[in-house]
């Protein structure tokens, strides 16, 4: 589950899983919804590969977001389902959505960036909880 | 979230406060917040003092870590915020102290009209202007530009782009540094970063970015109003934007390259969005060189703002811009690092000034200045909200000595965005804009109640104390009659 959350200038995320994979999966989702105001009507039309290096878990999450970001950005792309695997250097995922349909979308907000602002990623008693900040 | 500022903040004179370096072991210089009693006792209850304080342990850093009046919390250094760093003495560049919109900034454009000309047909030009400039999120311009010429702008700067007759080579002298900085490479910009904004040269964005069609609402210094052409209820328009995702992106990039900086240099950071390096490092050297190209996409980007906003005039009135007066005053850039020469200790040298949320203002004799804007100082614009008003300053000695040639930004936010949403619940803020005088259209539905005049602080205020300061002396007063807004 995920929720934004009010911060000075900008929008934070707070997601909770039970489990690591989900926690990205999730964070995907939330990103989404704060560019979005209907992540639910995204149709897994086509999709992306991920593949992210990296073995400390908060820079991990920071830079999938940073990847997706960037691809919607560039491509004009949403995406609202997430597959993530964690392998032993880092991840793969694959993304599914379409390219951004302002009518059906109804786009909500610019994310500028992906911030390490306190930034959270820990273990807690029935998963994991994450927090970051996003500029808007 | 933390709290008020805990520290020490004491008064060094009626505008201004430090924060001295004994406050925190890591300290390398002061903090100086310039404010006065009334603005002091909103940005103690802010994280920003903390900011400034973090900045002042910054490798390098020259005389003090400075925070303009408009300061408030920012990713890393606060927004307003002002350092300078010596590459001698192992000063690094910072993403930080830069920020995500690289070369945000503010122009402001002249007409010969005057306030009885337009309002009659004020709510046509707002809504032509509306609907020929792009506004919002991902909003695609009419200008493309492909991968190659995207590099060639950032290369050339408003050159680039007045040579392809989209403006006119006077432009040039009335934008910050000719509208061009030199030894950028834009090969060192990203592909990523390229596409991003290879369709948004000539968009105006979202969040605070706007267009206002304003009038000289009071005049303050009739020389220096009547030197840059400005009289009492001439039509104004004023043009606040940036680099768009283009810009984002090299900052972005800049974060991911700099993580491992601190270790492999060998210094610590108090916060991880401060990221930075030495200037002379592979990592800083690549940055400077991306920010550059980048900042250079930015004056383009506004200086294709104006170019439509001329047309759009000429459109309504009939008239050609030339015939209308449309000449630029002034284009200033209020999130970049440049290296500049300064005195430090009674010593002359060069240094990177940060400028985050913060405006250079040259004072009269600065040899940087074109000859026109020799004997007043660099005219400054200064947007407020778009209920209130903005300014035009004109850069003081003051800046030269006391914050490395430097001013505000703006009014400083003074609600969080969800929290002027909240207020602005049952509420129509056009239609509030509009009592007051102000035709206002907005192409998403939440821009206006988050950018409400109430979410900032007054601007009058912030624009007192750098007068006071001797960092730019007030000229002329604008008041908004008409805005448009992503």
């Amino acid at each position: 589950m995920y929720e934004h959350f009010e911060h000075t200038a900008d929008l934070g995320f707070r997601i909770k899983s039970n489990t690591l994979p989900e926690l990205f999966e999730q964070a995907g989702l939330c990103l989404f919804a704060a560019i979005v105001e209907r992540v639910e009507a995204i149709q897994p039309n086509l999709e992306r590969q991920f593949s992210i290096t990296g073995t400390e878990i908060d820079y991990l999450l920071f830079d999938w977001l940073r990847a997706l970001l960037l691809e919607a950005d560039e491509e004009k792309l949403v995406f609202g389902k997430f597959t993530v695997n964690l392998t032993d250097n880092g991840l793969t995922a694959t993304a599914w959505g379409e390219p951004l349909d302002d009518e059906r979308h109804l786009r909500s907000r610019e994310v500028k960036a992906i911030t390490y602002h306190e930034m959270l990623v820990e273990q807690t008693d029935t998963g994991w909880l994450a927090e970051v900040i996003v500029d808007i | 979230m933390k709290g008020a500022f805990a520290g020490p903040l004491e008064q060094v004179d009626s505008c201004c406060f430090r924060i001295p370096k004994s406050f925190r072991k890591d300290m390398l210089v002061d903090g100086l917040i310039f404010a006065n009693e009334k603005l002091i006792q909103s940005i103690r209850n802010d994280q920003a003092p903390d900011q400034v304080a973090n900045v002042a342990t910054l490798p390098g850093i020259q005389g003090a870590s400075l925070a303009m009046p408009d300061i408030h919390w920012g990713y890393g250094f606060c927004i307003g915020g002002v350092a300078a760093t010596d590459p001698n003495e192992g000063g690094v560049i910072s993403p930080g102290g830069v920020g995500y919109d690289i070369n945000c900034g503010v122009r402001l454009v002249k007409t010969n009209l005057f306030l009885d000309d337009v309002k009659y047909h004020l709510r046509d030009l707002i809504k032509a202007l509306f609907e020929s400039i792009p506004a919002g999120v991902g909003r695609s311009g009419k200008y493309k530009f492909d991968p190659k010429e995207t590099r060639q702008l950032m290369g050339e700067g408003v050159g680039y782009v007045v040579n392809r007759d989209l403006g006119v080579p006077r432009d040039l002298e009335h934008t910050e540094g000719n509208g061009f900085i030199a030894d950028g490479d834009p090969e060192m910009v990203s592909d990523h970063a390229v596409r991003r904004g290879s369709d948004q040269c000539g968009t105006l964005g979202s969040g605070n970015h706007f267009l206002e069609v304003q009038v000289v609402d009071s005049v303050f210094d009739a020389d220096t109003a009547k030197a840059f052409g400005l009289e009492h209820n001439q039509v104004c328009v004023m043009i606040h934007s940036g680099s768009r995702g283009l810009g984002y992106q090299v900052c972005d990039d800049a974060l991911a390259s700099f993580r491992d900086a601190p270790k492999k240099y060998g210094f610590v950071l108090p916060d991880r969005q401060l990221a930075c390096a030495p200037v002379d490092s592979p990592e800083g050297k690549k940055y400077i060189a991306a920010m550059r190209a980048a900042a250079n996409f930015g004056f383009s980007n506004r200086q294709l703002l104006m170019q439509q906003t001329r047309e759009v005039f000429a459109n309504v009135f009939g008239r050609s811009w030339e015939d209308l007066g449309m000449e630029l005053l002034y284009d200033v850039a209020h999130n970049i690092a440049k290296l500049e020469e300064h005195t430090v200790d009674g010593k002359k040298k060069m240094v990177w000034v940060h400028r985050k949320g913060a405006t250079r203002a040259f004072p009269a004799g600065h040899p940087e200045l074109p000859l026109q804007f020799q004997l007043t100082g660099q005219p400054v614009i200064i947007p407020g909200d778009m209920g209130r008003a903005s300014w035009v300053l004109a850069g003081s000695a003051g800046s030269m000595e006391r914050t490395f040639g430097s001013t505000c930004h703006g009014a400083g936010r003074a609600m969080s965005r969800t929290a002027a949403m909240k207020d602005a619940v049952g509420r129509r803020i056009d239609k509030e804009l509009e009592a007051r005088g102000v035709i206002a259209m907005c192409s998403s539905r939440n821009g206006l109640a988050e950018e409400q005049p109430k979410a900032y602080k007054f601007v009058d205020d912030v624009v007192d104390v750098v007068h006071e300061a001797n960092l730019s002396r007030k000229v002329a007063r604008m008041r908004p009659i008409g805005v448009i807004k992503g």
